[in-house]
């Protein structure tokens, strides 16, 4: 039993319980979501998204921006991370850009993007978001 | 009697030895294939089906869409559709609300129209609803109109026809 007790890094990440909203695959979202919490998408969004923390699951899509503090992405963005911590998984699929403070890149993922690194301060006045320059 | 009876089962199959049998399978039972990166991983993949949930944190702007259940605990500022869309107590929707049934405990600034409405005894409508078939129950606050016409403007469920209230609202 002692060698589970290293437990302790999925509990790190569980310390804070976010409200967590979950949108299944059938749905489709037009439109902004905005929450303090986590959002789980294995659907699709298009639109922007601001959240504490966001999944897009495998199968899930977004178009938009997506703003959060930690995004874990197994699915498809077409659009632009502003996180502090990102991981994309091997499953994920980006189009555009990743701006991210930490950024952890699985094997297998498919990133047609540029990934800008930012201090941790331009991630706390991200009211008005940059231009796309494209 | 009894009492004995029980020790004495376990002594026929020789207790000691099914104690160490079932230590053991009992031991291994916390496998965690878990640790490989991060919780969220196989909680998002365990739920990839099933009820949508709007936390009470989300907010939406937008439409919402779904050819499955939705539950609505936040708010949403635009339509809903859904097969089941229940709207919980405290939630908020602003616009309408399509499904086959829909339970209303929260607040609609706008109209529902669905086969099997319930308006529970916190919900909050403002608008019209359109039915089929409806349940209000006591302490439910409507402003609107209760029209049993869900389906009638619709083709799909004209060539189906269910015999429907022609004009049953009219004389009330």
């Amino acid at each position: 039993m002692s060698t589970f007790s290293f437990r302790t890094r999925p509990k790190a990440s569980e310390e804070k319980s976010l409200a967590i909203s979950h949108l299944s695959k059938a749905v489709t979202v037009n439109g902004v979501l905005d929450t303090d919490g986590e959002v789980r998408i294995h659907g699709h969004v298009q639109g922007r998204v601001n959240a504490e923390r966001i999944v897009i699951a495998a199968g899930g899509s977004v178009e938009g921006d997506v703003v959060a503090t930690d995004a874990f992405i197994e699915g498809r963005l077409n659009g632009r991370i502003f996180a502090l911590n990102v991981t994309l998984e091997s499953s994920a699929e980006i189009t555009g850009r990743v701006f991210h403070n930490t950024i952890t890149v699985a094997r297998g993922a498919r990133i047609d993007a540029r990934m800008p690194w930012r201090p941790p301060n331009y991630f706390e006045t991200l009211d008005q978001l940059p231009e796309t320059r494209e | 009697m009894t009492m004995f009876n029980r020790t004495d089962k376990p002594a026929d199959t020789s207790a000691p030895d099914t104690a160490r049998v079932q230590t053991p399978t009992l031991a291994p039972e916390p496998v965690r294939p878990q640790p490989v990166s991060q919780p969220v991983t196989s909680a998002a993949r365990s739920s990839s089906t099933g009820v949508s949930l709007i936390s009470r944190a989300l907010k939406i702007t937008g439409q919402l869409e779904s050819t499955e259940d939705i539950r609505i605990d936040g708010e949403v500022d635009g339509d809903v559709r859904g097969v089941s869309v229940t709207v919980g107590n405290g939630a908020k929707v602003k616009g309408t609300v399509y499904g086959d049934a829909v339970e209303l405990a929260g607040t609609v600034d706008g109209k529902i129209e669905a086969k099997k409405v319930v308006l529970t005894g916190t919900a909050r409508m403002t608008g019209d609803v359109v039915h089929q078939d409806i349940k209000i129950e006591s302490g439910a606050y409507i402003d609107g109109h209760l029209k049993p016409e869900f389906g009638k403007s619709d083709g799909r469920s004209k060539t189906a026809s269910t015999p429907k209230p022609v004009e049953v609202k009219q004389p009330v």
